[in-house]
Formats: structure tokens, C-alpha cells, sequence
């Protein structure tokens, strides 16, 4: 399908059909690069009493066509493709959630090691892991099995063993999940999908496992073939398969959408995370990637071009709302709200919010405790993703007599704020932010980036069609990122180590489109003018015991890019503390934010 | 745009409701097309597997997996008794044979001779699928379920937890904005559905649970003493499964907050009747509001037809808002500007105008405000 | 006072015969009997002075070879209860004139030349009376010189010398029972993460996913020695994390006792995790006491069964590079503990993970996450750093009163350190002690010519 040449392709067309709205964009070669021209958006129609996706996605495209003046969809309802001068696209893409997504479960023999792989391949693959069986997770075989019962996956990844390792742990396993007989989310005559991607020598007995009771079993490479090495690609890909194969072939429509694509469909946030690795790979980057939506938070990064992705289920700003009180506490939420509030009131909001979840906030009041709720999911959501994103466990380690008294363990995280270079947010509550200011001061409370960060955000939600064209054509998906998906909010520049208050934290000096120079202490936030298209040069000097990115009290210099915010100078240090008390708490948090200019009144308003 | 679609809780006095029961297994039906059923009558039924019980055979007879199959004494598909011998080892000269016993009753489903493991299925559980609404069947579908339907008046409530039950309607409080406290709750309730006004208490939630009343329904509900009386706090709206013992429904939301004046007259004028109530809640994709069903003997004779389109906000349409600073305040709406409007929180959003009782105008999002359906 | 009299009187009559001996040497004087401070109550201290003629003749003969110490006990209601009140010369009570030297034992002798005698013989809160004479050739004898007050030896219920001991045990003991109350009160004590524990899961997950056994090596030593009750200890974690994640556990031992102790271990984890029925009894053996038989048997083990991850928990002498090395040829993950410093190199070196001597034992505190146990450690580690801040006090002025030799206060707290803190010279500093005495002879001095004319 993708035999293409990518020079030859000049118009570009992307869907993503979401649970509620499809969204199309037009991305065409103009003047030397691919830039993303017009978009449309129109309601999903997967549910009844529409019941075919194509709907949705022809209304979108319509209202393209008729922006761009372009014929996109023929007499016959189809999309035109390949282009001519005037009217088709060269290749029509899609990636969708549509009917919750693609739903897993997934289970491994020891969950921190070949458990926690088959988490991460699916996870990668963009499904949501609605659970993980192991044999160490604690419950007992029938807990194991009325928990597979319940639920209702789209399809099971089972993993476990090395090649040549255990064989009976990983038959163990499928025979709790073969009497299980989980059934499918769609009728009955769907036969459940398994993916057997574990020991080699275990495959023939899984297989007799499996023989009877309408399962249908696809054995892939073992994705820990020694536990040195994990091997998620086949398993990963495999997943897709069955996603388009079986998942996508029962929902209405999309049989017909499969036909117009001219890339396999992906599951949305499996395009995500490959629009961020593509970008990590072509500029050679670190990026973390955050997209909170109303019931869970999504979070990406891209380490060494390690990919991780995790899901929060329950950490949102609508659904879950109340679970992320529940889960930070409220003293924690309120602890980044510069004013008093009456909590029993409070806890009340929060549940009609929980209840009502499609309202916003209309005061100013309302607006900084639901960014403040928002710090703490996104600050939640980083954690348990540094938990996840770590490196393998159960590695044999090589030492010397040097490492006597500096014994590391393997399975920490890889997680560096110091290494990132760039922060992706999307979702309501960011992108939709009256200011970017506030966008860009929740970013760095909650994910508390080191040294020299840029921020940006997506702007309309344009990374899961760039995920898909990236698998086709990843130089025009890197440059409409770049330059129409992500809108720069500026760049940050934080100190880490604990500096004393009040005490010099960093020296700087900027050079380039604006000129500046200074210092910051301890506990100060300073915002600079930096717009967007300006960069410059910035030489830090820290204090001692303050490291901005070369080591404790070394002098950096890093070229920065401008954005709608600015350059941002935090000396707040890291971890970042907020005092106790809460008087002094609520004026310290105002000072930040007065610093930053995060809620100012007079300024205009940005757009929704 | 004049219209918008702006979504409410329907509370009606008449509708056509059709519910579907179904088996979560394969079962039998045990009504047919045209059944007239009470909400306690059995409609369907069907035995659960039983749960399973892994044996380890090869580590307690301390045998290499491959040699279980051969000492079994029991093979698959055989029932097995708590305690009766499993398998037994060879033994050495046919002496010093070790046994093991069963410590499950059920039926031996596997024997594996990769792991030594031998699986027993415990006995089925027998699962029962009650009508829950009196009405009529109309559709079967072959061990699986069937659909009844009858003319019913419904209310959907906001919030609940706790399951299906039934009882009669009985009224505590004497009109729609009166908190419901422990005192108006009588011994006499045992068994009914008991309607409040504004806020409940969880002293009055507790009061009706000693009397053992069916439900206990009103306005609202203060998140602390939801808190106390699940003892957790909820994160996530998804409930139903709560084992309380009775089923509480806030019809409004969480805080001071009174039941919508429409639905305490409806409820009360319905005071005595038997009714059917759910407090599950699913607030997701998919969503699930708890609801009261009041069965009909007959559909009202000219069922007034509202003079609004369902779901279209016009001028002149009732409305609540559901959000601070105006959270919970009823008005009619009186101006729809088409342009976004900016709020105090800087955002930009679409909004409409609406007058209070009292005269006093407001401009709210319209995200934020719920239709009442007339 | 008319008592007194009479006593002096008899005194000054004092004819000195005896029957078989000659009293014809100058006696010693001056003679003190002194309560030994700070014991039980069964020592007192004599001193004199020498005999004037306790020194070499000409021709190197001596006329004083000795001194002979008698003792009396004081009879209450001989009028001398009070010592205060009894003059000197008041021993004739006690010691007859015609004091047969030989036929009363004496309580010992001591050669020429020496001035005091430590009698340890005596009972607690008995009145005594000494007399010392000095003997020479041929039983001579001089007169005796009598103490001129009975002393009384008592028991001491603290002793001064080692007052500084008790403060530190003190200190230490309230830290300790303060931090096991604290973290009974659910505060959070802290320990640090031991890299090699929390590679047990680690270690044993990873023979569960390469269906491999864990092997663990209790060390060579037998029971009663601590580091294999450590090493139990972690064995008992290491089975529980086997238990969970149902791998398999071997433990050849090399003492019978540690068999015996390693099953009931075993048992109880696996037990305590509910997994009973994986428990086999067969899977923790006993090999051999021969160090390298032993050695060679687990060897055997490691290359036949190629164990993905081994334990050497204990006491290790010269197998454990041949075991860590042999280990480590097969791919195994090692982790290491012992309190043998020379055996700790080769384990850092050979093997994943090494929990060194106090690691080892802290490691129960650490798996247990017992209150009382965490407590204790915390408490036990205050006490380090308080031992450590006096070490590094003490070398700071030890090094500053060698070089400031005038500076008289860095002299009186080094001597501080020295005598009172590590020695034995009890909580107050000598100088002052020193001071103390100048003040009382000076006022006994003032009051000296009061007592004199009474004497008279």
C-alpha cells in the first residue's frame, strides 16, 4: 500500500477519528515544504444510528474541500486519490480511539521483568493495558482468573520466560487464562485474539492450551529472548495487525475506511508516540510528551531513543477529577492556589465537576484550582511514568573493586529532566488555556524540567495524523510538526540543587535577538522577552551546588528558541519545595505567578 | 445559531421505557414474548462456572510433572469430594504410598503434565436475572435475555450508589428545599423508597438503614458524608456495586442543593406506588445515570407534549446551572449571543444570558448550564 | 573528751615488751588506712611512712627487711564507733601493749623499701584498725605504728571512674529507645536502600523467567556463629521472594544445625506466603563439613544446574573467589554478604551485588521493617556518630595540647579526655578536683590551731 515515492507526494490527507469528534487536516507542498493548510472538524459517526465512520470522516473532509477549494471526495463518496493538479490527495491517512480505543490486557511471568515488557509493547502499540497478570502480582490463581473473567479485552498479549528458560510458569499462565474464556467486547462470534510472544520451547504447549475454546493465537518473537534485551517490535506490530484485522473490522465503517487508507490505521495514541520518536530521532533530542485528557493522561517520552508511553487511567480533568484530589490530597492541590478557599465547598465543586464533567470553569477563582487539580495529575502522571520508563531489570551487572561502596541497581528509571530538551503538552486544560502563560507554568510545576527546556504545545491536536504520516513520509512529519503542529511557548531555564533563598542562584547573560543580563536567587522566577521566532545565545554562570545542565557550579551556554511566553529563569531549585505554612505558601506561589504574569487580567485573551 | 444542543436529566411523567435484562452467561429464559412480569419475578437464570482452584500435585507428591498423569485417581471430568484421595504415588514395592487428598469440592477439569498441575472447578454458581420493572415482555432472546417494556414515569437522578431495588414511594419532607435529616425518617419506612428534599444527611442515610429502607433519594449530598458513609473516597464515578444495603440517589448534585421543584411534585404526586430504582452510576463514554421508574397502569390520557424541542436551548427555555459562582440556581433563559463571550477566567467561550426568579440576570457558559426537560 | 585523756595517756606509757621477740628497729609512722573509693566495700588502702631505718648498711646487709601489716576489728561499744572523735594513738583499744607480733597473724607483709599495702580481705561496713611494723633478721620487730582512726571500707553504689561510661550508655540507650518509639508511633525512619537486598527480587525473578533455581550459600561456618544467623535472616527473605515467585530454592549447607534451621526457615516463608505446597524439604541439604569438599559440592551444583542466581550469605573463607567465579561463568546474578574483611574484595569484584559487615547485619532490620528493629538501628547509629565525634574531639586536642604545651586549658581538657572520659578518674577534672583539695587544706590549716589547743 505505501510503495509510493515520497517525493511525489505533494497532498496529504489525515484523519484521526476520536470517541467524539473526527478531525481532518490537509497537508500540502508549498514552496519547498510540507506545510499543514486547512483542517475540519466534524462528530464522529460510529455509534448509532449513524454506524459507519466514513460519515464522519466525509464530513470532515467536505469541510476542507470547501475551505481549500479542492475536491477531495468524489460522485462515488470516496476519496480521491491519487491527485491531480486540482483536485484528490496522493494519500489519505487515518489513525483512530473511535469505541474506547484498543483495549488489552497482558500477562508475563515475573511483573517487573517479562510482565512489565508486554506492558510496554502494548502500551508502545498505543492500547489501553486495562490489566497485567503475572504470577508475582500478588493474587491468588482463582483472584487471577475471575479478574481475567471480568474483563473485556480486544485482545491478550501473553509473554514470559527467555528462550530456553521457563516453560510450565509461562503454560501456567495461559491455562488460567484458557478456562477463563474472557469474553470479547463485540459479540459473540469474535474469537479472542492471543499473542503468544514468549519462551520459544514453550510455544507447542501453549498452543495445545489454547486448541479449544475459540481462541485465535498468533505466536510472534519472544520480546525478552534473554532477559538482557527486550524485542518489542514483532509483538508490537502484531498488534497493530489484529487491531486493523479484528478490532477495527467489528466497529461500523471501518472495513470501508481501511480500503481508502493508504497506510494501515493506527490507534491514536500508538501515533502519537511515533510522531515524537520520529522527531527525537531527526533532531536528535530527548522529548517528553503529555496529553491530559477528561478520565486519564497520557504520557510519552523518548529517552536515548527509548520510547515509553504509560497510561494514568484515572488521572483527568473531568472524569477523574476527583480521584486526583483523592490521590494528591487536597492540602497538595491547594497548596499551588495563592488564596483561601473553604474545603468542604471545595470537595463539593469537585464532585459536580466530577459528576457534570462537560462544564468549564467561568471565574478566575474556579480557573487557577482547576490548573492547580491540573499540576497535580500532570506531576502524578510523571511519576508513575518515571516508575515505568525504566531500564531492564534482572541484568547481571559487572563490577569492580571501584564500586564497593557505590552498588547501583538496575530498573532505574530514564527518565532525566536534566537531558530533555523538549516538553509537548496537549490536552484541555493546556492548550486550551486562557494564557500560554499558565500552560507553560503548569508544565514546569508538575514535570519540574532541569537545566534548559523548551515548551511547546500541540495545537490542534495534529500529532496522531503526523504519527501516521511519519511511517510513510517522516521528513514531511517532522517539518509540519515543527513548524504547524507545535506552537512554541518559550523556553525555561531551571536550576537544580537547592539554592538558599534570597542568595544568588545563577548569573545570566543573553545574547541574539534581545539582549539581556542578570541574576536570579534563590526562590525567583523572571520571565525575559523572548517571542516567538527570536532565539539567542544564553550564558549561565550557577552558584555553587546549582547544576544547569554541565554539573554543580559549572558555567553552561545554550542557544534558546523564543515562543509566545518568553524565556523563562527559574531559580525555585530542584525538587521543588513549597513552604508548609500556608500563608506564606499562598505568597510565595503568588509571587511566582505574579512574576510570570500568568493571570493577568488586562491582557487579551487568547482564543479557545 | 439560535439552537444548541444542551443536554438534561430527563424526569417525565410518561414514557415508553424498555429495559433489557440480560444473562451474563448463557442461561435460560424463563419468559416468553407477551409475559406480564412483576419487578421480582425471575426472567432469566443460569449457572456460573464455578471458580477454579489450581493443585499443585507435582510438588506436593514430589513427582516430575510428566508422572502426575499416571498417579491420578480421579481423570477429568470426574466430581471430587472436600478430602477424597486425588492421587496417589506408586510407592516403592507398592508400600509407602503417598495420597493426596482434595481440598476442593468440584470437578477435576485438567491435569497438566507440563506444570503437574491439576485444576478443580468448584461447584456452579446459580446467577438469577429478576424483571426489575413490572411491565411486559417484549422480546426474547435465546439464553440470553429478554426485553421488558412498560409505560412508566422516570426520573434520572445525578448521582447514586448502590444497586436495583424496589419499593414504595414515601414522602419525608414536606417540600423540595427541605434538608432531610435523621428525625424525618420514621419506622414505618422499612422497605420504601424514601423521598427528601434539599440536602441529605449521612445520619439520615444511616436512620433509613436501621429502618431498612429500600432507597433513600434527594437533592444533594455533602461529599464528606459520602465519604463517611462508603468509607473511601469515591475517585471515579463508576458505582453500582456498593454493598450499602440500600441505594442513595442525589438528583441534583453535591452540596446544599435542592431537588428540582418538578421532580418533588411529580414524585410526590406518584406517593404510594411502587417503584423501581437503580443507583448505578457510569459517568464515562457510555453514560449511566441512576434512575426512578414509576410503572403506570396506563398511559396518561393526552400526555402533554412540551413545547420545546427535546434538547434545544431557546429563549424562554428553563434551566439549571451547574457550576459555581450561580451553582445550582434555576432561571429562563433570556438572551443567546452568537459571539464568544470572554469570562472572568480569561476564557473565551460561548455563552447565554439567563434571568433568575428574582430578576437578576447572568451571563453563563453554556457548558455550564442543564436543561430542564418539561 | 575525759575518754581521750585516758587513751592518750595510756599512750604515751607504752612500754613496747613482748616474749619472744626483740623490738629493737625504729618503727614506720604516719601510718593512714584509706576506703578504697568506688568498690564493692571490700578493699582498704594503707600507706606510711618508712622506717628511719629502712635503708642499706655499709656493707649491704639490711636491718629492715620488711614491713608486717595487722588488723583489728573495732568492737561497737568500745567507744570508738565515732572516728571523728577517737585522737590519735586510740589503737591501744585494739592492739595490746604486749602485742605478741607472733602469734597474731598478720594480714601481709611487704619487703623493704615499700610504703603501702591494699588489703582486699575485708568486709564492708566493719570497723578496722591497722598497725604496721617494720621487721627485720632474725625476728626483730619495731614498735607498732597504729592508724590513728579505724576506717570503715563501704560499698559504693556508683563508680566514679567509670561515670563517663554510664553517661555514654546512657545517651545511647535513651536514642535508641527514643528512635523504637518513634517508629512505633509510625514516624518514618529512613534506611538507607541496600542495593544487594533490593536485588533479591531482582536476582529471583530472574530465575523464575529463565526456570532456573536460586541457589543460597549459608557460608561455612555452623550456627552459632552471627554472621550465619544474618545470613538465615536474609535467607528467610530470599525465600519468601521465592515463595512468590514460585521458583525454585536450593541450599546445600556444610553444618547440620544450619540444615535443620534453613528448612524451619524456609518453611515458615513459604508458609507465611501462602504457598505451602511448593515448600520441598529435599532442596535444602547437607553436604559436607569439609570446607572444600563442601566447596566442590556446590561447585557441582552451580555447573550442572546452572542457577540463575546465587546467595552467599555468611561466614566465607578462602572459596569464596572459587564459588563467586564459578558463579559468574555460568551467568548467574551473585549477591554477596559476609563480615569477613578479607574475603570482602573478592566478592565486590566477582559478584552483582556485596552487602558488607554492618550492611549484612543491618539487613534484618532492613527486611523485617520491624519498628523495634529499624529503631534500634537508627538509635545504634547516632551512637556511631556520637563515638565518631569523640574520637575526632579527642585526636583534635590530643594534637593541639602536643603543640600548645603552655596553654594550661587545652593541658586540663586533654587530660580530661585522657583520664576522665576514656580513663578512670570519674566526672570531675583533676585541676579542679586539685583546687578543691587546696581550698580544703587550706581551711583545715585555718582551723588547725583551734584543734590543737583542744588537743592539748
Amino acid at each position: 500500500m505505501t510503495n509510493l515515492d515520497p517525493d511525489k507526494i505533494k497532498v496529504i490527507l489525515a484523519t484521526d477519528c476520536g470517541s467524539t469528534t473526527t478531525k481532518a487536516i490537509l497537508i500540502q507542498y508549498v514552496d519547498g515544504e510540507y506545510r499543514q493548510t486547512h483542517r475540519g472538524e466534524a462528530p464522529t459517526t460510529v455509534e448509532k444510528p449513524f454506524a459507519d465512520v466514513t460519515m464522519g470522516v466525509v464530513n470532515s473532509v467536505t469541510e476542507i474541500a470547501e475551505l481549500a477549494g479542492r475536491r477531495l471526495v468524489g460522485d462515488d463518496g470516496r476519496i480521491i486519490s491519487p491527485a491531480t493538479d486540482t483536485e484528490g490527495c496522493d494519500i489519505y491517512i487515518s489513525t483512530s480511539s473511535a469505541g474506547g480505543g484498543l483495549q488489552m490486557m497482558v500477562a508475563g511471568v515475573i511483573a517487573e521483568m517479562t510482565a512489565a515488557s508486554a506492558k510496554r509493547a502494548a502500551l508502545g502499540a498505543g492500547s489501553i493495558v486495562m490489566d497485567v497478570i503475572a504470577a508475582n502480582d500478588g493474587r491468588r490463581p482463582h483472584d487471577q482468573i475471575q479478574r481475567i473473567r471480568d474483563l473485556r479485552p480486544d485482545m491478550i498479549l501473553i509473554s514470559g520466560g527467555t528462550d530456553g528458560g521457563t516453560a510450565d510458569k509461562v503454560v501456567q499462565i495461559s491455562e488460567l487464562v484458557a478456562p477463563a474464556k474472557p469474553q470479547p467486547r463485540f459479540g459473540s462470534d469474535y474469537s479472542m485474539p492471543i499473542i503468544y510472544a514468549g519462551n520459544k520451547d514453550a510455544r507447542e504447549s501453549v498452543s495445545e492450551v489454547f486448541s479449544e475454546g475459540g481462541f485465535d493465537l498468533q505466536i510472534v518473537d519472544n520480546l525478552r529472548p534473554v532477559l538482557e534485551r527486550e524485542n518489542l517490535g514483532p509483538a508490537r506490530d502484531k498488534i497493530h495487525d489484529i487491531f486493523l484485522e479484528h478490532v477495527m473490522a467489528q466497529a461500523p465503517g471501518y472495513d470501508k475506511l481501511m480500503g481508502w487508507t493508504g497506510a494501515p490505521i493506527m490507534p491514536t495514541p500508538g501515533a502519537v508516540g511515533d510522531i515524537l520518536q520520529t522527531v527525537a530521532r531527526l533532531q536528535d533530542i530527548n522529548v517528553v510528551g503529555v496529553d491530559i485528557g477528561g478520565a486519564t493522561t497520557d504520557v510519552f517520552s523518548v529517552f536515548d531513543e527509548t520510547f515509553n508511553r504509560t497510561v494514568s487511567a484515572n488521572l483527568g480533568m473531568s472524569y477523574s477529577i476527583s480521584n486526583v484530589c483523592a490521590e494528591a490530597t487536597m492540602p497538595n492541590v491547594l497548596r499551588w492556589v495563592p488564596f483561601d478557599m473553604n474545603e468542604r465547598e471545595l470537595r463539593n465543586h469537585v464532585k459536580n465537576k466530577m459528576i457534570r464533567p462537560t462544564t468549564i470553569p467561568q471565574t478566575r477563582e474556579a480557573l487557577m484550582f482547576e490548573q492547580a487539580v491540573a499540576r497535580e495529575a500532570l506531576r502524578l502522571a510523571y511519576k508513575q511514568h518515571k516508575e515505568f520508563a525504566t531500564t531492564l531489570k534482572g541484568v547481571q551487572q559487572q563490577r569492580t573493586v571501584g564500586d564497593t561502596f557505590s552498588q547501583q541497581t538496575s530498573g532505574k528509571t530514564i527518565v532525566d529532566n536534566m537531558a530533555l530538551d523538549l516538553l509537548v503538552a496537549s490536552g484541555g486544560v493546556l492548550s486550551h488555556a486562557p494564557r500560554m502563560h499558565q500552560t507553560a507554568m503548569m508544565l514546569i510545576d508538575a514535570f519540574e524540567p532541569e537545566g534548559v527546556t523548551m515548551l511547546a504545545k500541540d495545537s490542534i491536536f495534529m500529532m496522531p495524523h503526523l504519527g501516521v504520516l511519519s511511517s510513510v513520509h517522516p521528513k514531511a512529519a517532522e517539518q509540519v510538526f515543527d513548524r504547524d503542529c507545535l506552537v512554541y511557548l518559550g523556553t525555561c531555564v531551571c536550576a537544580a540543587g537547592q539554592p538558599k533563598p534570597g542568595k544568588t542562584c545563577f548569573k545570566y547573560e543573553l545574547t541574539g535577538d534581545r539582549t539581556a543580563s542578570g541574576e536570579i536567587v534563590g526562590g525567583q522566577m523572571e520571565l525575559l522577552p523572548l517571542a516567538e521566532g527570536e532565539s539567542g545565545t544564553i550564558t549561565l554562570s550557577p552558584s555553587r551546588g546549582i547544576d544547569l545542565g554541565e554539573g554543580p557550579g559549572k558555567k553552561v551556554q545554550r542557544s534558546v528558541r523564543g515562543g509566545t511566553v518568553g524565556l523563562i529563569l527559574d531559580g525555585r531549585g530542584r525538587p521543588l519545595e513549597l513552604p508548609e505554612e500556608r500563608a506564606a505558601c499562598q505568597s510565595t506561589v503568588q509571587g511566582w505567578l505574579d512574576a510570570l504574569d500568568v493571570y493577568a487580567e488586562d491582557k487579551e485573551p487568547m482564543a479557545v | 445559531m439560535a439552537k444548541a444542543y444542551t443536554p438534561g436529566l430527563l424526569v417525565t411523567r410518561h414514557k415508553k421505557h424498555r429495559i433489557m435484562r440480560r444473562l451474563p452467561i448463557a442461561g435460560d429464559v424463563q419468559v416468553k414474548v407477551g409475559d406480564t412480569v412483576a419487578a421480582d419475578d425471575i426472567v432469566a437464570e443460569t449457572n456460573l462456572p464455578g471458580d477454579v482452584h489450581p493443585v499443585n500435585l507435582a510438588n506436593s507428591m514430589s513427582l516430575p510433572p510428566a508422572d502426575v498423569v499416571g498417579c491420578m485417581l480421579k481423570s477429568e471430568g470426574d466430581p471430587i469430594a472436600l478430602n477424597e484421595p486425588l492421587a496417589q504415588t506408586k510407592g516403592l514395592f507398592g508400600m509407602f504410598k503417598n495420597t493426596v487428598n482434595s481440598r476442593y469440592e468440584g470437578t477435576v477439569e485438567t491435569v497438566s503434565p507440563v506444570t503437574g498441575q491439576v485444576i478443580i472447578r468448584g461447584a456452579p454458581l446459580p446467577v438469577q436475572v429478576r424483571a426489575y420493572m413490572s411491565g411486559t415482555v417484549v422480546d426474547v432472546r435465546e439464553h440470553e435475555g429478554c426485553e421488558v417494556e412498560a409505560d412508566v414515569a422516570y426520573v434520572q437522578g445525578i448521582f447514586g450508589v448502590g444497586g436495583e431495588t424496589q419499593g414504595c414511594i414515601k414522602l419525608a419532607c414536606t417540600s423540595h428545599d427541605q434538608e432531610l435529616t435523621k428525625d424525618r425518617i420514621t419506622d414505618d419506612m422499612e422497605g420504601s423508597i424514601i423521598i427528601g428534599g434539599a440536602r441529605m444527611t449521612v445520619d439520615a442515610i444511616r436512620r433509613a438503614l436501621e429502618v431498612k429502607a429500600a432507597a433513600i433519594i434527594s437533592g444533594g449530598i455533602d461529599d464528606q458524608d459520602l465519604k463517611e458513609l462508603l468509607g473511601y473516597d469515591l475517585g471515579v464515578a463508576i458505582t453500582g456495586r456498593e454493598n450499602l444495603g440500600i441505594t442513595v440517589i442525589v438528583t441534583e448534585g453535591f452540596g446544599e442543593i435542592s431537588m428540582a421543584e418538578r421532580t418533588y411534585e411529580m414524585l410526590k404526586e406518584f406517593e404510594g406506588r411502587e417503584a423501581s430504582v437503580n443507583g448505578a452510576t457510569q459517568i464515562r463514554a457510555g453514560v449511566m445515570r441512576p434512575e426512578i421508574i414509576v410503572p403506570l397502569d396506563a398511559p396518561p390520557a393526552a400526555a402533554a407534549e412540551g413545547k420545546f424541542e427535546e434538547g434545544q436551548l431557546e429563549i424562554g427555555r428553563m434551566l439549571r446551572v451547574i457550576r459555581d459562582p450561580w451553582f445550582g440556581m434555576i432561571g429562563q433563559v433570556s438572551g443567546l449571543p452568537a459571539e464568544p463571550h470572554v469570562l472572568g477566567s480569561g476564557s473565551k467561550a460561548r455563552v447565554l444570558e439567563v434571568t433568575f426568579p428574582s430578576g437578576e440576570k447572568a451571563v453563563v457558559p453554556r457548558a455550564n448550564v442543564e436543561l430542564i426537560e418539561e | 573528751m575525759k575518754r581521750v585523756l585516758v587513751a592518750l595517756l595510756l599512750l604515751a606509757c607504752l612500754p613496747v615488751v613482748a616474749h619472744g621477740q626483740t623490738v629493737t628497729l625504729a618503727a614506720p609512722s604516719n601510718v593512714t588506712a584509706q576506703d578504697v573509693p568506688d568498690d564493692v566495700g571490700n578493699q582498704v588502702a594503707l600507706k606510711w611512712d618508712l622506717s628511719p631505718e629502712d635503708r642499706a648498711d655499709a656493707d649491704g646487709g639490711r636491718s629492715v627487711t620488711g614491713y608486717v601489716i595487722y588488723r583489728r576489728v573495732v568492737q561497737t561499744g568500745d567507744g570508738l564507733e565515732s572516728g571523728a572523735e577517737t585522737p590519735s594513738g586510740s589503737g591501744v583499744m585494739a592492739f595490746a601493749d604486749d602485742f605478741d607480733y607472733e602469734a597474731n597473724q598478720p594480714v601481709g607483709t611487704v619487703p623493704y623499701s615499700v610504703a603501702s599495702f591494699l588489703d582486699e580481705n575485708v568486709e564492708g561496713g566493719v570497723s578496722y584498725m591497722y598497725a604496721v611494723a617494720a621487721t627485720g633478721p632474725g625476728d626483730t620487730f619495731s614498735t607498732l605504728a597504729v592508724t590513728a582512726m579505724p576506717v570503715v571500707p563501704t560499698m559504693e553504689y556508683i563508680n566514679q571512674g567509670k561515670i563517663w561510661f554510664l553517661i555514654i550508655m546512657l545517651l545511647i540507650s535513651v536514642v535508641i529507645i527514643y528512635f523504637v518509639f518513634y517508629a512505633k508511633r509510625g514516624g518514618q525512619i529512613k534506611v538507607r536502600p541496600i542495593a544487594g537486598l533490593e536485588a533479591v527480587t531482582e536476582a529471583v525473578g530472574r530465575s523464575t523467567e529463565m526456570g532456573k533455581p536460586v541457589l543460597f550459600v549459608p557460608g561455612i561456618l555452623d550456627i552459632n556463629d552471627i554472621q550465619t544467623v544474618a545470613g538465615i535472616t536474609v535467607l528467610s527473605n530470599v525465600a519468601r521472594t521465592a515463595a512468590q515467585y514460585d521458583a525454585e530454592l536450593k541450599v546445600p549447607t556444610a553444618r547440620s544445625l544450619v540444615m535443620t534451621t534453613a528448612r524451619e526457615t524456609v518453611e515458615a516463608a513459604y508458609l507465611g506466603e501462602g504457598r505451602p505446597d511448593a515448600y520441598n524439604e529435599d532442596n535444602i541439604y547437607y553436604l559436607t563439613d569439609e570446607q572444600f569438599g563442601y566447596t566442590a559440592g556446590v561447585q557441582g551444583v552451580m555447573v550442572r544446574e546452572k542457577p540463575a542466581a546465587c546467595f552467599y550469605m555468611g561466614a566465607f573463607y578462602a572459596e569464596s573467589l572459587i564459588l563467586a567465579e564459578t558463579a559468574n561463568s555460568i551467568g548467574a546474578i551473585q549477591v554477596a554478604g559476609t563480615a569477613m574483611p578479607s574475603q570482602l574484595p573478592f566478592f565486590v569484584a566477582a559478584c552483582d551485588y556485596t552487602l558488607i559487615g554492618e550492611e549484612f547485619f543491618a539487613a534484618s532490620a532492613y527486611l523485617s521493617n520491624d519498628p523495634e528493629q529499624l529503631g534500634s538501628l537508627k538509635g545504634q547509629d547516632v551512637g556511631k556518630v556520637i563515638a565518631a565525634l569523640l574520637l575526632v574531639l579527642g585526636c583534635l586536642f590530643a594534637t593541639l595540647s602536643g603543640i600548645f604545651r603552655d596553654s594550661s586549658t587545652l593541658q586540663n581538657v586533654n587530660g580530661y579526655i585522657t583520664n576522665n572520659v576514656l580513663g578512670e578518674d570519674g566526672l570531675v577534672p583533676e585541676w579542679m578536683l586539685a583546687a578543691e583539695l587546696d581550698q580544703t587544706q587550706e581551711a583545715e590549716q585555718s582551723a588547725q590551731p583551734a584543734g590543737d589547743g583542744g588537743g592539748n
